[in-house]
């Protein structure tokens, strides 16, 4: 009965133990992917690893209010002159296959040589299909 | 007799069986996406009739209800600033019912399995100073359902420029 209950216990706290190796994989991969897509896609206008990391289905909130869709917001990543996104403060919180990534962000962008900075907080989701994070919506908050 | 009559009962049947089963699998190929169609509309229509749940317990201060729409991992960001469900109650706990009102515009609805994203525009009106004034809001929302049904886990917006 006690060796039952004990193999139980160990069985309990071993899923235990894989569910929490699980999420903070999936996190750690999340803020890489924030990285990516963000300080390094974005800045080099590197389109191919963008379309890779957001879902055909993307949507952006910039902060001034404007919406995009993914193919809208690459137009606009090409037009940039110079994009330069650096986030900090990253927070991840995981449903099951949807993520939600916050934190803290500054913008650096030239556009037709009008250069502009922005600050806020953005709030990005993310969702797990076929075993990869794909970008779904993403929405950037003035704190200016 | 009774052989031909197998037979024919056999070809019938083994026809019969065969248009039954293409039947059965055009029927499965035009319901599936009917029943998927049927589910998203769905979704669609339960996370509408939440956004409209959540605006009108906002103006009415009813906690309870937001209670129940909120997941307890919440984030929202209003005004710029990151606050959690307890923090976003206790704000609307302590405001007086309907002083600013919120009107909604036109929605569009995502659904993507257990997961729903809402983007759209409202409008707020609010008193300063004795005098109204009216703000333009755009907004994402992530719903997600969960055992009880669907709750907010992410909201934003930005001010309209």
């Amino acid at each position: 009965m006690r060796t039952g209950l004990l193999a139980a216990f160990c069985l309990a706290a071993l899923c235990c133990t894989a569910q929490v190796t699980q999420d903070s994989s999936a996190e750690q991969e999340l803020l890489a992917l924030e990285r990516v897509a963000k300080l390094q896609a974005c800045e080099s206008k590197d389109l191919d690893t963008l379309d890779g990391i957001l879902d055909d289905g993307f949507l952006y909130v910039d902060p001034s209010g404007k919406h995009y869709t993914k193919r809208e917001f690459f137009t606009f990543v090409k037009s940039a002159d110079s994009f330069q996104y650096v986030t900090e403060a990253m927070a991840v919180r995981l449903h099951g296959n949807t993520a939600i990534v916050t934190g803290v962000y500054q913008i650096r962008i030239v556009l037709h040589g009008q250069p502009s900075l922005e600050r806020g907080r953005f709030v990005d989701t993310w969702l797990l299909k076929n075993g990869r994070w794909k970008g779904v919506a993403s929405i950037d908050v003035s704190t200016q | 007799m009774s052989q031909p009559s197998s037979k024919r009962g056999s070809t019938f049947t083994v026809r019969a069986k065969s248009t039954c089963r293409r039947v059965l699998l055009l029927m499965a190929c035009s319901i599936g996406p009917m029943v998927f169609g049927q589910q998203s509309s769905n979704t669609e229509t339960a996370i509408r009739a939440l956004e409209k749940e959540w605006t009108y317990a906002q103006g009415h201060n009813d906690n309870r209800a937001l209670d129940l729409i909120f997941d307890n991992a919440l984030v929202y960001v209003e005004y710029g600033r990151l606050v959690s469900k307890g923090e976003y109650l206790a704000r609307i706990r302590g405001e007086i019912p309907s002083a600013d009102e919120i009107v909604m515009d036109p929605i569009t609805v995502r659904t993507f399995d257990n997961t729903a994203i809402v983007i759209g525009t409202y409008r707020e009106k609010t008193l300063q100073r004795g005098q109204h004034e009216i703000k333009r809001w755009r907004f994402i929302d992530t719903w997600i359902y969960k055992k009880n049904g669907w709750v907010l886990v992410a909201a934003a917006a930005t001010p309209l420029r």
